[in-house]
């Protein structure tokens, strides 16, 4: 069927997709004189910009932009629209394609249809609820005990996510993904919607953490007595950049906004010990001190 | 409350004391008395903060109202063996004013207490905040039984509105008009929400009212739930205050023992409730309504008001969101009246604030202090001016939202009228002072960074606008500024202030707008001679050693961490330019009678004579030093 593809140029373009994208190039190729086959694989052109009701930064009605559009393709003799179609194969090369198409079926002669939707509305069974099966989440053995307490225990107040989210967290110091999707099964909120929040908080992680968090205050009456320099000899003493955790998994280095306790300044908290006035010379020593347990913790996570 | 004991030690056991230890002074203490036999007489109570953070770990002791500061463990015995068994008080453990050597054993006469004037922090190291009854015995809970045998909802938001009370977390909107508003609601529930997620980097105050006086606040939302009709009650904190919530826990359920929470408060029919949530560490929380959002378990962005949360807030009920600080106001006013509250304070602005002043200043701590008082008698009385004599820069205040205030303006009055004429804000009461050693651009870049690290990300304007101020402000800061930097600085930074929706990015510029307004010479500096005045940017600074003062000791040498300063025992060291990673150690360890290591900046870098190979100290000496003979 494409033997005979030839190196002269074909004066005619195919446009995958009738998007508002799809529909302006559309129109423009045909403008110039260009014969315009625009292809979509929905039953009509229109894309996702036909479901918004405002875009951005404008604020520009949706509608008003891509109505125009759509009536002019529609009487643009040029244009030439294979909707609910997709695209098979494409061979050849820029000036000459063929593209092979599989147009699917519509049940209903598209010469004769007015486009009135009568059809859609008396449908029996569009309005049914159609179950999507899903697959239950099952929990790690370590983890069902406490998590599903947790859930227990607030699945009845009000706005129970953070407070659950907060309880798993400080369990585990962090969310395991297959944690989050039972939260999300067992409380029929959204993952998405999880995740979301679970990623908005500093205090919350996706990643493991070290077993020490070593918090640098950068507080301004931290900031304005050196604090920040702090941070950097940490992290250069720790090998790790602020936010990631040690390789032996017992520090994570944070910088942390002010914790109060200004009349220290500059301040690090590892775990519940503070130091306060702290001085770049102290840094080797407050690290080498939780060393020794670095092993033992390797072992334990591993 | 327990029999009246000889002498009571009011040991600070705020989060700044508490770090410094002071649970281990405590233990200390009691095994002391204890070996003195002092047991029955001596009593040692656990306060919450005292306010003098700078001083912590310390201890106030009555009656005699003799302050200890600093203290440590091995201090006790002496202490305990002096003061408390043979009654001489100890006086190198007392409080010393910087510059003078006779200490100040009186709690009444030392500077930073006199000025203050204690409305909300009235029990402030004087009750145990986790016991209600030191609570009940300080006329704690009158002004609930007050409102529930003698007052109408109408007449407590009536009363609230004639004080003139504004609430304390920035903004000043009046809060009896928002009571009033929520109470007219037709819709209930209705809830009542106690804003503690105070993230403002350099400011403590809410904090500290939960530690010292856990009471007062849930007082303060009992009558805020009467008087608009709520029965709900929750109080948002930081879940970076453990200590905080802890206290708060114990005190909500002391109330519930006691009737004054739960159900048939009083043997009323009023019902209130009050539940604590936790936040999980982001700063756009405290905006109202993403605090709401948050509460709920949805993603905590702001949104767009109308309608205000008083109308629609809560799961769309009716919701009143104040401070702690203006709650813990409320019991006050209500018991003491309108009219003695509206007597403090200046025409627009009525009461006291709480501060927490910090940066360089000799005084660190919490303060509360009447409206109208100026910046001067903060810094210099209560602070007692800044350390090492140097010299006033500016005052920060309003955290992140606020601006610098510069020398000129430091006998303005504090009210939220005139901080913000000066291009600043009441905010939530930090006050950050800064001397001559501190940069503006850094600070507007460290703000900057704070906010832009904390924008939601919802708008625009505050999500890229942010980034585009900070990449600004970091070029000028690392020596590349361009002509027409702060021109276009200022146009962005009104931009953003008019395009963002909430109260963060609306006042994320201002930290920019006023340092530029009030220092734009030093902005100038840093883009035309390439010279950090405070020396503090780092790519416009060197470190020198000068020669004249060098004594070869190697000190430095052993300190610098990455090998730049080259040297011998008794020869003058060198700092390899190439090599310094300007961290500044080697300022740090050289001994301060000697200071030999020098900051420069700008010009001074090109004119200093570097040496080039090493040289003794001896020759050194020989050649420069003017000829005796």
């Amino acid at each position: 069927m494409f033997e005979n593809i030839t190196n002269s140029k074909i004066g005619s373009a195919l446009v995958v997709g009738g998007g508002i994208g799809g529909m302006q190039a559309a129109l423009d190729l045909a403008e110039s004189g260009i014969k315009v086959y625009l292809v979509d694989n929905k039953p009509s052109i229109g894309g996702v910009m036909a479901q918004l009701d405002k875009t951005f930064p404008t604020n520009d009605c949706a509608m008003c932009t891509m109505a125009p559009r759509l009536v002019e393709i529609g009487r643009h003799k040029d244009i030439e629209k294979i909707t609910y179609s997709e695209i098979e194969s494409i061979i050849g090369k820029p000036g000459n394609f063929k593209v092979q198409l599989k147009k699917k079926p519509r049940y209903v002669d598209e010469k004769k249809c007015t486009g009135c939707g009568a059809c859609v509305s008396n449908c029996p069974t569009r309005n049914s609820v159609q179950l999507i099966e899903k697959e239950k989440v099952a929990l790690q053995p370590q983890y069902v005990e406490k998590v599903t307490s947790i859930i227990n225990k607030h699945r009845n107040r009000k706005g129970p996510l953070m407070p659950i989210l907060q309880e798993v967290n400080a369990a585990y110091n962090y969310f395991p993904e297959n944690v989050l999707k039972y939260i999300s099964q067992e409380i029929d909120y959204p993952l998405s919607h999880i995740t979301r929040v679970a990623t908005f908080y500093s205090s919350f992680s996706l990643k493991p953490i070290g077993k020490y968090t070593l918090n640098v205050c950068m507080g301004t009456a931290c900031y304005v007595r050196g604090s920040g320099i702090l941070l950097e000899q940490f992290s250069e003493k720790l090998n790790v950049k602020v936010g990631e955790t040690t390789e032996d998994h017992l520090y994570t280095l944070k910088a942390v906004r002010c914790i109060g306790c200004c009349g220290l300044a500059p301040v690090a908290t590892i775990g519940e010990s503070v130091y306060g006035k702290l001085q770049a010379k102290d840094i080797s020593g407050i690290i080498e001190k939780k060393k020794n347990e670095a092993v033992e913790y390797a072992k334990v996570n591993n | 409350m327990a029999e009246k004991k000889r002498i009571e030690l009011m040991v600070c056991t705020g989060t700044g004391c508490f770090a410094g230890g002071a649970y281990q002074i405590i233990d200390e203490l009691k095994k002391e008395l204890e070996l003195f036999g002092l047991k029955e007489e001596v009593t040692v109570v656990a306060t919450g903060c005292n306010g003098f953070c700078g001083q912590g770990p310390l201890m106030v002791v009555l009656p005699d109202n003799i302050f200890y500061g600093w203290l440590e463990t091995k201090d006790i015995h002496h202490l305990v063996e002096e003061h408390f068994l043979k009654g001489r008080p100890v006086k190198k453990l007392m409080f010393i004013p910087p510059e003078q050597k006779e200490p100040l054993p009186l709690i009444s006469d030392i500077p930073f207490f006199k000025k203050q004037l204690l409305i909300v922090l009235r029990n402030k190291g004087i009750i145990d905040p986790e016991k209600i009854t030191d609570y009940i015995a300080r006329d704690g809970y009158l002004a609930i039984s007050k409102v529930l045998s003698s007052m109408n909802p109408i007449d407590v938001v009536n009363e609230i509105l004639k004080s003139g009370l504004r609430g304390r977390g920035g903004a000043g909107f009046p809060t009896g008009r928002k009571w009033q508003v929520a109470s007219q609601q037709s819709k209930s529930p209705k809830y009542l929400i106690a804003n503690c997620d105070e993230g403002d980097p350099g400011a403590y105050m809410d904090r500290s009212v939960l530690e010292s006086d856990p009471h007062s606040v849930i007082e303060g939302m009992t009558i805020a739930g009467y008087a608009i009709g709520s029965t709900n009650g929750f109080i948002y904190v930081r879940t970076e205050y453990p200590l905080a919530i802890k206290r708060m826990r114990i005190a909500i359920e002391q109330a519930q023992e006691y009737g004054l929470l739960g159900k048939n408060i009083l043997g009323t029919n009023f019902n209130f409730e009050i539940e604590i949530r936790e936040g999980s560490g982001a700063f756009v929380c405290g905006e109202e309504t993403s605090l709401i959002h948050s509460i709920e378990g949805n993603i905590p962005e702001p949104r767009q008001r109308p309608p205000f949360p008083a109308q629609e807030g809560l799961w769309g009920c009716p919701t009143v969101i104040n401070n702690v600080e203006t709650l813990a106001n409320v019991p006050v006013i209500i018991s003491r009246g309108a009219d003695w509250f509206s007597n403090i304070g200046t025409e627009t602005s009525k009461g006291t604030k709480i501060f927490s002043l910090v940066g360089k200043i000799n005084n660190t701590g919490l303060i509360e202090v009447p409206m109208g008082i100026t910046l001067r008698e903060v810094v210099y009385e209560i602070g007692g001016g800044i350390p090492k004599d140097k010299k006033f820069k500016a005052v920060q205040t309003g955290g992140p939202s606020g601006g610098c205030i510069p020398a000129e303006l430091l006998d303005s009055p504090i009210d939220f009228e005139s901080l913000q004429k000066a291009g600043s804000m009441m905010g939530s009461g930090g006050m950050i002072v800064m001397d001559e050693d501190t940069c503006v651009v850094d600070v507007a870049k460290f703000f900057i960074q704070f906010t832009n690290d904390e924008s939601c990300g919802k708008c625009v304007s505050c999500r890229d606008g942010s980034d585009a101020l900070l990449e600004v402000l970091t070029r000028i800061s690392n020596g590349e500024g361009m002509d027409g930097d702060v021109e276009f600085l200022t146009e962005l930074a009104e931009s953003v202030k008019d395009a963002s929706m909430c109260g963060l990015g609306q006042t994320l510029p201002n930290p920019v707008l006023s340092t530029i307004r009030y220092f734009k010479e030093e902005y100038e500096a840093h883009i035309k001679e390439k010279r950090c005045p405070a020396l503090v940017c780092r790519n416009l600074i060197e470190y020198y050693i000068d020669p004249n003062k060098c004594v070869g000791c190697l000190l430095c040498i052993k300190t610098c961490p990455t090998e730049a300063i080259k040297g011998e025992s008794k020869h003058i060291h060198i700092i390899d330019q190439e090599k310094c990673s300007k961290c500044g150690q080697c300022m740090e360890v050289c001994p301060p009678k000697i200071s030999a290591i020098l900051k420069i900046t700008g010009k001074d870098i090109n004119n200093m004579v570097q040496l080039t190979e090493l040289i003794s100290c001896k020759e050194w000496k020989k050649e420069h030093e003017p000829a005796h003979s």
